[in-house]
């Protein structure tokens, strides 16, 4: 009677359920294990018990064989992702290596609900290979119901078990070989690795296990590809799984020293047109200008000066960064706009000269006095001083341009870094360079008149734009309150120019004394909001293995590396990414959208552009599920450009 | 004693045998290793008999489900043809061990080419898998191309498919075949666009 029950419930079971499934040489289920029925996250499982002697395969089959399909039937408020694979086994067949599962083996699915959907029945065609020494294709209709389905504590089992964490590993490569060196978390005897892209290495021959010290190991896998540039695998220590992905730091001088340098020209040049920086440039120029066009010695000294102000000011920025780099910190291009206190200057810099242009303080002159109280005709230090400005007001421009060039200077030793910033230089003051070897060209430009005052105080406007963008970097980068400091001390220095340009003596010192008074009390305040910053970025959150990990699930991603004083990255934001198609893109195409918020310095942030070769935003990665790397998109982007690239 | 040593003896040249079962890994765009083997009909078949010709070899096992749907979809046999077409010789060489999956006889193999209307030039009997390992050949199919002057050109898949079980669910239609796009280029005796691929489908039967 008892055994009759049995059978009728094992009956009814099957017709319901359809589940277990006997397959032929395995019987195959359905498990869960969700516990109640407001969980949103949770897995449902296949189960397969092979009869002895019968294996199926890994994602990465070895010689022969292949994975498993699984073809889901559903509700639309479930998601049910890729599956997570357990750690293989090895199935050698000589001469061929195999790479699987024996006997009883659980693939875990991770499973996402709305929470505002009814639990129902998925269903699954799960069709697989099962092997002995010769191969079947079998195929299982499962279905469970999750409304009354039990929490399967193998299913528990297997989850806890899964190869989830990454080793920290180094790698070196040779002709033949790649050897991974790792330090073993535990005690083990036996360690395999388990390639996950097909092609690259060869699964017949041995690996070879080296300890090295201690807890050190290095594991050494025979290739097949000649040049590997990324691989991933599951390192098995005994019975315990680590993933492992690796880009093999191949020379790739994706741009080579010759090129770089060429990049670091034109975009100096192309610097000279940005909103920042034209307007001095120009006024540099007036000045040439108002010289008139006949002095041409004096010309030419006056432009080579500047010239060699520029140069100086690049070469200063680049001695500071190799020494930066030198002593171990993690910094990129843009470095200086991580800092409050520069972006707060360079803010108060860019509305003193807005200032200056609209007041007409010492018109004959203008800015190229600026840093000196010479007023000689024949102050060089003016023009040396001009110099060094327009770099100083040029550098939150510089990025997009030469966010390439730049990258390639701070991954290389510094003899080489030196030229590249020496070429951005060179760019930057070519039209100078052009002048001072022909001064009678100055005679093409219209005679000095009133024009000059015209277009002087128009360039006020680009020079406040520029200080109004800053202010907006200032006030992500501390607080409101630090803000409405700034803009005092903003209003102080307004004043002070106002009181330089309209009253003589006294008022011109009082003044001046205003604004370093606001100036001091500024500065000295700031560090209170260096400090919450500080904290601020090492929580960011931002993970380095974030990628290996989304990866490792099979999760396709974009990642954003942004800041907010990225101008271009700010444009793309605007133009593409935040767009609604691309939002509904990234939805429909389950793609994981991730910012990386450079605005302040983070050194997890700039380990993980330098990995791509980049020391600047913006940056944009995208991945999905099938390719062998990452890929990076267009510096520049438009919903056309985004969308194709991940597609 | 002596029992003992004879069986040490054993021990040790069985190891040795089993050490034999070695895959080899021809290199491409140089000559290919030459073989003699006996065919279906019993007639001794040397590579280097079709020196000016050139020559396609196939690995196959009809009980492989792999191999199974490319011929019970006329697949092999239309890529058979065209390469024929154009003067190749096609090998089929079945390197399954006596007693395994796919070992056939040369009356049998005969009905199979009969009933698959298949059309091989010959096909190649390697009970021992000599020339599988001379090869390195893992799966059934898995395909060589060598051009006229004896030059191996090609060695991998027979398509882009892939392995695992999307291969029963995919459209040969949809796929590239690597041997019948690019049997002109191996024709001019020229490295291939695609030389080097990673053959799918059930592992050789070797005698292991």
């Amino acid at each position: 009677m008892k055994n009759v029950i049995l059978v009728c419930s094992l009956l009814i079971c099957s017709l319901v359920a359809a589940n277990p499934v006997d397959t032929g040489h395995a019987r195959a289920s359905l498990i869960t294990n969700i516990e109640n029925s407001t969980q949103e996250s949770f897995y449902v499982g296949v189960r397969l018990e092979m009869q002895d002697g019968w294996h199926t395969y890994w994602e990465n089959p070895g010689d022969s064989g292949g994975a498993f399909e699984a073809t889901w039937t559903k509700d639309e408020g479930i998601i049910i992702e890729n599956v997570e694979w357990p750690t293989p086994v090895t199935i050698p067949y000589p001469p061929l290596m195999t790479y699987g599962y024996e006997g009883d083996v659980i693939f875990p699915f991770k499973v996402f609900r709305a929470i505002d959907s009814d639990l129902s029945i998925v269903s699954l065609k799960f069709s697989f290979l099962i092997c002995a020494d010769i191969c079947i294709p079998e195929e299982a209709e499962l279905s469970i119901d999750l409304s009354t389905a039990k929490p399967s504590l193998m299913l528990e089992q297997t989850i806890e078990n899964l190869p989830i964490n990454f080793l920290d590993t180094k790698i070196s490569a040779s002709d033949e070989t790649i050897t991974i060196q790792f330090q073993a978390p535990k005690v083990f005897s036996e360690a395999y690795f388990f390639p996950r892209e097909d092609g690259l290495f060869n699964y017949t021959s041995a690996q070879d296990l080296n300890q090295i010290d201690g807890k050190n190991f290095e594991i050494t896998i025979p290739t097949l590809a000649s040049e590997i540039e990324s691989f991933s695998g599951i390192l098995r220590l005994d019975e315990k799984g680590y993933q492992v992905k690796e880009t093999l730091e191949i020379p790739t001088p994706t741009m080579s020293l010759f090129s770089a340098i060429i990049f670091a020209l034109l975009g100096g040049l192309i610097l000279n047109l940005m909103p920042c920086v034209f307007p001095v440039i120009s006024l540099k120029v007036l000045s040439f200008v108002s010289m008139g066009g006949d002095d041409h010695a004096k010309i030419r000294n006056h432009a080579l000066t500047f010239v060699s102000g520029v140069l100086f000011t690049f070469l200063l920025i680049a001695s500071i960064l190799i020494f930066i780099r030198s002593s171990g910190a993690m910094i990129g291009w843009g470095f200086q706009l991580q800092s409050p206190e520069i972006v707060g200057v360079l803010t108060l810099i860019m509305l003193g000269i807005g200032l200056v242009l609209l007041t007409d303080i010492n018109m004959a002159k203008g800015l190229t006095t600026i840093g000196s109280n010479v007023q000689s005709r024949n102050d060089y230090s003016g023009s040396f001083f001009t110099g060094v400005l327009a770099v100083v007001v040029a550098s939150p421009c510089t990025a997009p341009f030469m966010g390439a060039a730049i990258g390639y200077a701070l991954l290389q030793p510094s003899f080489a870094t030196l030229p590249i910033f020496l070429a951005l230089g060179l760019g930057f003051s070519g039209p100078y360079l052009a002048l001072a070897l022909k001064p009678q060209w100055i005679s093409a430009l219209p005679k000095p008149g009133a024009w000059m005052e015209i277009l002087k105080q128009f360039f006020a406007f680009p020079m406040m734009a520029t200080a109004l963008w800053l202010m907006w970097v200032f006030m992500l980068q501390t607080s409101g309150d630090a803000l409405i400091q700034l803009l005092i001390l903003s209003l102080a220095l307004a004043i002070s120019v106002w009181m330089i340009a309209t009253f003589n003596n006294a008022f011109k010192w009082i003044g001046l004394t205003l604004t370093v008074v606001a100036g001091i009390q500024f500065f000295t305040s700031i560090p209170a909001n260096q400090i919450d910053l500080d904290q601020g970025a090492s929580n960011s959150g931002w993970d380095v293995s974030l990628e290996s990990d989304l990866q490792a699930q099979n999760q396709a991603y974009l990642i954003n590396f942004t800041a907010a004083w990225c101008i271009t990255c700010q444009a793309n934001e605007k133009t593409s990414l935040g767009r609604a198609s691309v939002k509904k893109y990234l939805v429909d195409n389950n793609i994981k959208y991730i910012k990386a918020d450079w605005t302040n310095r983070d050194e997890n942030i700039t380990k993980s552009l330098s990995e791509y070769g980049r020391s600047g935003v913006p940056l944009y990665v995208f991945w999905k599920p099938g390719m062998p790397s990452s890929k990076i998109l267009p510096a520049v982007l438009t919903e056309a450009i985004l969308i194709r690239g991940m597609q | 004693m002596k029992f003992f040593s004879v069986t040490a003896l054993l021990l040790l040249s069985l190891d040795a045998l089993s050490a034999e079962i070695k895959l080899n890994d021809p290199k491409l765009n140089e000559p290919a290793p030459n073989f003699a083997e006996q065919n279906s009909y019993g007639l001794n078949i040397q590579l280097s008999d079709f020196i000016g010709q050139p020559v396609i070899l196939e690995w196959t096992n009809h009980e492989c489900p792999y191999v199974a749907r490319h011929y019970g979809e006329n697949n092999m046999q239309a890529v058979q043809k065209a390469a024929q077409e154009k003067g190749f010789i096609w090998l089929s060489i079945i390197s399954s061990t006596p007693g395994d999956q796919g070992h056939v006889l040369g009356d049998q193999a005969n009905e199979l080419t009969v009933s698959r209307n298949a059309s091989p030039t010959h096909v190649l009997l390697d009970e021992s898998g000599k020339i599988g390992m001379q090869y390195g050949a893992k799966t059934t199919p898995h395909m060589f191309m060598i051009d006229a002057t004896g030059v191996l050109r090609y060695k991998g898949a027979i398509d882009d498919i892939g392995r695992g079980m999307k291969f029963f669910d995919a459209s040969f239609n949809d796929s590239v075949n690597y041997i019948s796009t690019q049997l002109d280029s191996v024709l001019m005796s020229s490295e291939l666009k695609i030389s080097n691929t990673v053959a799918y489908g059930c592992s050789v039967k070797y005698d292991y």
